[in-house]
């Protein structure tokens, strides 16, 4: 009971972080129709800028807010720089096939991660270092056993729940949010109503950023920080946006819990080197079953 | 007054619009009509930003429209609705319509919520579905829609892209009279691009007949009616 327990707490504020990455891929999807590989290595650069402001001696809370600042202007500036170059069709008119088009924004990416992790390391060096966290990461104990369940997850779960209520109530309630939505489903008509598509796509990168920051504050205090260390975060995240249906948010968030469950339940009741191959097993069986995800849309991607 | 001319657009080695000089008087109904594939879609979709053509010019209310984005051109008064009944199918009817006044909340705040109850007064089956999504509605609620959306812009023009594509012909004649109203009381301008000419021309004051992407003919709607072999050479029938 207490291993059972124990498994269903790890997995919720495990599965919170990974419902966030998440969450930010599949907004970058529909907005821009990218999987971006560089999400985790923008928030492994930005958590090394809160780790730099922090053990320079300035707060916890400057160090996290500067980094989800940081993580929101570096999504926009990806956005304007880079993808939306990419994406000109005039530009990249001489390319024949619209597949080999549809792939170019995702190569970059992976080149925008691999430069991420290069020069991470040449600023920051490669080796690890730790990551503080805001609470006290002891277990709290209930009768006479310690739970793996801390103060510090508490605060995880509440921040990534408070998160994803104001990013539903901001896509339904504003306009704002409404104009992300329109671009994301239908450029031509949005354009045509007047909505500056170019602006909301960025929002939806900036918005991403912003959101795989915090995932990054929130889960290198478990895991250390280096370059690379949120490489897995990436591939189980991204397992967590197909396993919702990749063009749903909602579905994102589900998958997101779902998978943690899976990873922690596995690391419990089973060993941590079954974990990876739990999460593909997952990511096949949701791919034969049910291929469009929990709640994926039911038409295929029209290209 | 929209003018157009000499407007080439191509798509690769294909030309679509070839050459096209038309104009549209203000407050008047002007109707595009053609056989299929005679370039009728591109002509409206280059008009509103869509296309970008090779050469030519286009010109409302004497400033060139050429080079701008499509969003900004809505902003001049221009709304457009493409083919196929274009609504946002994964979005509610209320979030149809207040997208396409999303961009003048701010500057017209009271204005905009006027502008969306008129669409419910001029759709009344809009109203009653106004919490369902638009994928949801029939062909013609759809069509009801996509209109509403280009209205509440509030426009001086609007380009309408065969609204009588696949729907029943009582549909399509609530549809035409509504626009008609709207242009008969509110001087609206409207240009109409219809395959069915018939129907067109029966509302139009003027017509313009395109073939291959040429203008064959320009003339007063009722004149383009009566002749039957222009009829009988570009619209078979």
């Amino acid at each position: 009971m207490d291993t059972f327990l124990a498994a269903l707490f790890s997995g919720t504020s495990r599965g919170a972080i990974y419902a966030l990455v998440a969450l930010g891929l599949v907004i970058v999807w529909r907005g821009a129709g990218v999987v971006n590989f560089a999400q985790m290595g923008q928030a492994m650069f930005s958590t090394y800028i809160a780790s730099t402001l922090i053990s320079n001696g300035y707060s916890y809370w400057l160090g996290f807010v500067v980094a989800i600042i940081v993580g929101a202007v570096m999504g926009s500036l990806l956005d304007i720089l880079v993808l939306r170059p990419l994406s000109n069709k005039k530009k990249t008119e001489f390319l024949s096939s619209e597949s080999i088009r549809a792939a170019i924004p995702v190569i970059a990416s992976l080149g925008i991660l691999g430069a991420l992790q290069a020069l991470a390391g040449i600023i920051w060096a490669a080796e690890e270092r730790g990551f503080p966290a805001p609470y006290p990461q002891e277990g709290f104990t209930i009768a006479n056993s310690v739970m793996p369940f801390t103060s510090f997850d508490v605060f995880v779960i509440g921040i990534v729940l408070t998160t994803l209520l104001m990013t539903s109530l901001f896509f339904q309630k504003t306009g704002v949010g409404l104009a992300m939505r329109a671009t994301a489903l239908n450029q031509e008509v949005a354009k045509l109503s007047g909505i500056r598509t170019n602006f909301t796509r960025t929002l939806s990168w900036a918005f991403s950023g912003a959101a795989s920051s915090l995932a990054g504050l929130l889960i290198t205090p478990t895991s250390n920080l280096s370059p690379n260390t949120l490489d897995l975060v990436l591939i189980i995240g991204f397992t967590a946006a197909v396993v919702g249906g990749l063009d749903s948010p909602v579905g994102a968030v589900i998958g997101g819990f779902l998978v943690g469950m899976v990873i922690s339940f596995v690391s419990f009741y089973g060993s941590p080197e079954d974990v990876f191959l739990s999460i593909l097993a997952v990511l096949l069986l949701v791919l034969i079953i049910r291929p469009r995800g929990i709640l994926g849309a039911k038409d295929a991607r029209r290209v | 007054m929209l003018e157009v001319k000499n407007l080439v657009t191509s798509f690769g080695s294909v030309i679509a619009l070839d050459g096209v000089s038309f104009t549209a008087a203000e407050s008047k109904i002007t109707t595009v009509i053609g056989a299929n594939g005679a370039g009728k879609s591109t002509l409206l979709r280059t008009i509103s930003g869509l296309e970008t053509p090779s050469s030519g010019s286009i010109s409302w209310l004497g400033k060139s429209l050429l080079g701008m984005r499509p969003e900004n051109i809505v902003r001049t008064g221009i709304a457009h609705v493409p083919e196929g009944h274009s609504v946002i199918s994964e979005l509610s009817v209320e979030e149809n319509i207040a997208m396409g006044s999303l961009f003048r909340r701010r500057k017209f705040k009271g204005d905009v919520l006027a502008a969306q109850t008129e669409m419910f007064e001029l759709f009344p089956r809009l109203k009653e579905r106004r919490n369902q999504l638009a994928g949801t509605l029939s062909g013609g609620e759809r069509q009801m829609l996509a209109i509403s959306r280009a209205l509440v812009s509030r426009p001086k023009l609007l380009l309408l892209d065969e609204p009588s594509l696949g729907l029943a012909p009582l549909v399509v004649e609530q549809i035409i009279d509504t626009i008609n109203i709207l242009c008969r009381t509110t001087g609206l301008t409207v240009l109409l691009v219809e395959q069915n000419a018939n129907t067109a021309l029966g509302v139009a004051d003027h017509g313009v007949l395109l073939a291959l992407g040429k203008v064959v003919a320009d003339r007063p709607a009722s004149e383009l009616k009566a002749d039957a072999t222009l009829r009988a050479a570009y619209l078979g029938y």
